[in-house]
C-alpha cells in the first residue's frame, strides 16, 4: 500500500453506488468510457492476451495488452503511453482494476505499478486517474460524468502532462 | 526522518461552499462521516473534535485548528484523544478546495503521520470511503448507507 522507492506504485481506492456488473461494464464498453475518459475509447476484444489500442480522436494514445480479465472482479492491463516521446520511452507499466462488492456498493481499487524509477508516466497518471475515477463514479450515480473529462478536455490535459514531465526531465539539482 | 503522508483527491460537481459546509455542519458530516460530528468554531487556534453524532462523550479525534481560509483552506492536527500529548502522535489533515476545470477539486492531506502506526492504517481505509461518500451526497442528494451509520472498525 505505501509507496516505497523501490517499488513505486500509485494506489486509489474509490466506492460507488452501483453494482460489480454494471462498474465492470463501465471499465470495457465503449458508450461509457468515452463520457468519463474525455472521448477515448479502448479497442481489444477484452480477454487474457488480447491487444488493446486507447484511442482519442483518431489519435492512438496507449498501447497495452489484457492481463487478466475477469468480469465483475477484476481487470488488468499493460499501458505503454505512445502520445509523446518523453513517456513513449518507457517501458509498459500495469494497471489492476479490483471491484468488490460492500454492502450496498461497490469497492473499486485501482493499482498502477510496474515502473521504471523516476518515471514520468506515473507522474502523469497520478493526476490523471482521480479526474477519470471522480467522473466514472458521477456518471454511475447520476447518469452525468465530469465536465473536466468532456472531449475537449483532452488536449489541454495531454499539453500539461507533457509540460510538467518535459520540465521534470530537466537536469535535477 | 520524513514521516508517512496520504494524499486522496477528489473531484465533486458542486461549489466550494457546499464543501466547505459539508466539513463543518455536523448535520452534515453525520449522513457521510459514519455518524459523527466535527465540533469546533473553526478559528485559528481553537479545538477542534471528531465525536459521536449520538454520544458527544465519545471522542474518536481530537486536534487544533491550524489554519481556516472558508471555503478555500482548513488545517488540522489531528490524533487520538490519548496520544494528543505526544507530539509523535499528532498527525496534520489539510483540507484543499479549489474549483477545477467546472468542479469543485478536493485535496486531502493528511501528513505528518506515524510509520507502521494503526493511525496510518486506519486512514488510509477511511478517507477513501468518507470522501466517497462526501462525493455522493453533494452530487445526488444521499450519502452512501454504509456511511450512515456508525462502523465498527474492522480496517
Amino acid at each position: 500500500m505505501d509507496a516505497s522507492k523501490a517499488n513505486p506504485s500509485f494506489v486509489y481506492v474509490t466506492y460507488i453506488a452501483t453494482t460489480p456488473e454494471k462498474l465492470w461494464q463501465a471499465l470495457t464498453d465503449n458508450a461509457f468510457i468515452r463520457q468519463y475518459w474525455s472521448g477515448t475509447v479502448i479497442e481489444s476484444d477484452w480477454t487474457a492476451g488480447a491487444p488493446m489500442r486507447f484511442v482519442h480522436d483518431g489519435v492512438l494514445h496507449n498501447t497495452g495488452e489484457v492481463l487478466a480479465c475477469e468480469p465483475g472482479r477484476r481487470l488488468s492491463y499493460s499501458w505503454h503511453v505512445e502520445f509523446h516521446e518523453v513517456f513513449s520511452r518507457e517501458k509498459p507499466s500495469r494497471v489492476t482494476f479490483e471491484i468488490e462488492p460492500m454492502g450496498a456498493e461497490v469497492k473499486l481499487t485501482i493499482t498502477h505499478d510496474a515502473f521504471e524509477p523516476g518515471s514520468k508516466v506515473l507522474e502523469a497518471v497520478r493526476d490523471g486517474w482521480p479526474s477519470i475515477l471522480a467522473s466514472l463514479k458521477s456518471l454511475l450515480e447520476t447518469g452525468r460524468a465530469l465536465a473536466l473529462t468532456s472531449p475537449e478536455a483532452m488536449e489541454g490535459a495531454k499539453k500539461e502532462a507533457i509540460a510538467r514531465a518535459e520540465r521534470n526531465a530537466a537536469p535535477s539539482a | 526522518m520524513s514521516k508517512p503522508s496520504f494524499v486522496y483527491v477528489t473531484y465533486i460537481e458542486t461549489t466550494p461552499e457546499k464543501v466547505w459546509n459539508a466539513l463543518t455542519d455536523p448535520e452534515m458530516t453525520k449522513d457521510y462521516w459514519v455518524r459523527h460530528r466535527n465540533r469546533s468554531d473553526w478559528k485559528p487556534g481553537s479545538a477542534w473534535r471528531h465525536e459521536d453524532y449520538e454520544d458527544a462523550a465519545k471522542l474518536d479525534i481530537v486536534g487544533t485548528v491550524v489554519a481556516s481560509d472558508p471555503p478555500r483552506r482548513l488545517v488540522l492536527t489531528w490524533a487520538f484523544p490519548g496520544e494528543a500529548s505526544d507530539p509523535n502522535k499528532v498527525s496534520r489533515v489539510t483540507f484543499d478546495i479549489d474549483m477545477f476545470k467546472g468542479a469543485v477539486r478536493l485535496t486531502v492531506t493528511h501528513d505528518e503521520l506515524e510509520p507502521d502506526s494503526g493511525m496510518l492504517r486506519g486512514i488510509t481505509a477511511g478517507w477513501p470511503l468518507v470522501l466517497s461518500s462526501l462525493k455522493t451526497m453533494l452530487e445526488t442528494g444521499a450519502a452512501m448507507p454504509m456511511t450512515r451509520q456508525r462502523w465498527t472498525d474492522e480496517n
